[in-house]
């Protein structure tokens, strides 16, 4: 398969009072056509730099220290910022946790999604295409949906409007970040249903930024676990699940309140907190916290490839 | 064991359309619900099932139009009731972050409580330490303001803060929503050790179940302002008795990429309180509506030893597995 989006040793670092805190270090991912990626890990592990540097929405600040993020060839990060625009949403479409705060509230459903789809291409703003964009997405009636303001629609609809919204560009790749943390789990569920439906019928690649490892169980290819700015380890969402060879992937999996069993009482948690990214060891930035260190773990880390499309980032995943 | 909070047939109505129109808009409909010491219930259902106004209505911020409550056998109905409820019962907030004024340093913040129900400490400092130290935070942390927390130090501190006045009861509202996994597990264990240590009873409202699974004794189901289902937390889980229940359960992903769902456990949104369905108010979600259910409203009824539910067709545990009967209505 030939990747569609590929990220290539990219490294970003943010200026903050006290030093260079290193958002991202040597990240390399890429997803194909027809494919669904997941991104997990916990707050402040650089889910969502990653994600931003996939649709080139960095903020002002970061600094591209090394790397490229490509897309069909096209290295999107040197771009001149007129071609960038030009590039986000037509080719990379990103969908928001909080679909409330993405619209316009004053604004009806129809005039929003004219625009964006008419940023593009006027006949895409026609409103029967919009209309039939809605019923694609699961509106139940797409006409006077068009009539509609944000607020009169539930959280479930907003998420559905708002996958829509990306859709209307056509893009390459659509990235949701969070999609469905803000929604009751029944709406979760279907939207976990119409992103799965969606990767046949549309065309490109999805990447889905998310905490909850049900979300991640139920609809991804391929997972990258990330800590500290880095990919601790990627395979496919099969085998990373039942034999996840890093510790930190082995605790995330484990503390998940959905595996334990309610009779033993006490919930595993992962001790500590994640390291200060400005001042990161040289050796393995989880060492503080696995129950499995060594003194070599304060060299620097080699990747082993433990089986087919698998890497972990870790001194005892050697062979 | 002894009763600390009683809520018998509790209804809440808003008033609707102009000032002069006497419509009534329900919203919650004849909840009766009785917590022991110690004991920890779960009320869960999507948003719009009114967990969040039962919650109000405890805590004396939104008034009841029936039904009675009660708080250790005092009833609850007067301000003053309230006044001297909220010593006894304490809230801990969604928003762990943003119920913590920006101004305040940790430690005037945990010994707040004793200053509002004008309780003078003679020593601030121990007592902030110690209340630190019952929630597993360091005595340093007391000099730090609100947006140098982390999200689980945040919801840390909401806890010491509900558990100042040594309350007999801890309303939660989603003590973990937007909680990392790994947080997630710290706080609840944190929640489960009180409760022992302290005999506190817990009402938890959240939509999470899985957190339901490993918090609470006793869950209450509540669907358009009516309970559709309660019971033990391990029995309701293990056999649901509402298809509404089993729905919620079949719902929850699963952090297993084998065990995906083909199908969707439920369609459709919950029905705007404005247009209640006739009948059965879950019967244009449920699977296994027949004519019956669009036409009469099921009673709450019992369906085994501890259980209830609201369903014409509900699972009986008495009764051999899958076999369905119909409650006499």
């Amino acid at each position: 398969m030939t990747a569609i989006i590929s990220v290539e040793n990219l490294s970003i670092s943010y200026r903050v009072p006290g030093g260079n805190l290193r958002a991202l270090r040597d990240v390399s991912l890429s997803v194909a056509r027809g494919e669904v990626l997941g991104i997990m890990g916990e707050s402040g592990c650089g889910k969502s730099t990653l994600a931003a540097a996939m649709i080139n929405l960095l903020p002002t600040g970061a600094r591209i220290s090394a790397g490229a993020v490509r897309l069909a060839g096209t290295d999107m990060l040197r771009l001149s910022p007129e071609d960038q625009r030009r590039l986000r949403g037509r080719s990379v479409a990103m969908v928001f946790q909080d679909p409330m705060t993405a619209f316009n509230p004053v604004l009806t459903i129809g005039r929003q999604l004219a625009d964006f789809a008419g940023a593009h291409d006027p006949a895409r703003a026609a409103p029967a295409a919009l209309a039939a964009m809605l019923g694609r997405v699961g509106i139940p009636d797409p006409q006077r949906c068009l009539d509609r303001y944000p607020h009169e629609l539930s959280g479930g609809m907003r998420q559905r409007v708002a996958i829509a919204a990306a859709l209307l560009m056509q893009p390459d790749v659509l990235i949701a970040d969070e999609p469905t943390t803000a929604l009751d789990v029944t709406m979760e569920a279907q939207i976990i249903h119409l992103l799965r439906d969606l990767r046949s019928s549309f065309d490109g690649a999805i990447v889905i930024v998310t905490h909850h490892l049900g979300v991640i169980a139920e609809l991804c290819d391929r997972v990258a676990v990330m800590y500290a700015g880095q990919v601790v380890e990627e395979g496919p969402v099969d085998s990373l699940f039942h034999d996840p060879r890093h510790p930190y992937t082995r605790a995330l999996l484990a503390c998940d309140p959905a595996v334990v069993d309610p009779a033993s009482g006490r919930l595993p948690a992962i001790g500590g907190r994640i390291p200060d990214l400005t001042a990161l060891p040289e050796g393995c930035a989880f060492a503080p916290r696995c129950g499995m260190a060594q003194p070599a773990c304060a060299s620097p880390v080699p990747r082993h490839h433990p089986g087919p499309g698998r890497s972990v980032l870790c001194h005892g995943a050697g062979p | 064991m002894k009763t600390v909070l009683d809520l018998r047939d509790v209804s809440v109505d808003l008033p609707l359309g102009g000032f002069l129109s006497r419509a009534r808009l329900p919203i919650l409909l004849d909840v009766s619900l009785g917590i022991a010491a110690g004991e920890s219930v779960a009320l869960v259902g999507e948003s719009g099932s009114g967990k969040t106004t039962l919650a109000r209505a405890v805590m004396g911020l939104q008034p009841i139009s029936r039904g009675t409550m009660s708080l250790d056998d005092q009833p609850l109905s007067t301000a003053a009731d309230f006044t001297r409820m909220r010593r006894q019962a304490a809230m801990m907030f969604q928003d762990a972050t943003a119920s913590l004024s920006p101004r305040l340093t940790v430690g005037y913040l945990i010994t707040e409580p004793f200053r509002i129900h004008g309780q003078p400490l003679a020593d601030p400092e121990t007592t902030a330490r110690d209340l630190l130290a019952m929630v597993g935070l360091p005595p340093a942390i007391a000099g730090r303001y609100p947006h140098e927390l982390s999200g689980g130090q945040a919801r840390r501190i909401g806890v010491a803060r509900a558990l100042a006045l040594k309350p007999r009861l801890l309303i939660a509202d989603e003590p973990t929503a937007g909680l990392d996994v790994s947080v997630q597990a710290e706080v609840l264990n944190l929640l489960s050790d009180l409760r022992r240590d302290m005999g506190l009873a817990y009402l938890i409202i959240t939509h999470n179940l899985a957190l339901v699974r490993h918090v609470a004794d006793r869950v209450v189901v509540l669907y358009l302002g009516r309970v559709v289902e309660q019971g033990p937390t391990a029995q309701v889980f293990a056999k649901p008795a509402h298809p509404y229940t089993a729905s919620l359960i079949a719902a929850e992903p699963k952090p297993d990429p084998r065990q995906r769902r083909a199908d969707l456990a439920i369609r459709g949104e919950v029905p705007s309180v404005l247009r209640r369905p006739s009948g059965c108010e879950f019967h244009a979600r449920c699977p296994l509506a027949r004519d019956l259910c669009r036409r009469v409203a099921p009673a709450l009824a019992s369906t085994g030893p501890g259980r209830m539910a609201r369903c014409h067709f509900a699972v009986t545990t008495q009764q051999e597995q899958g076999e369905e009967h119909a409650v006499e209505n």
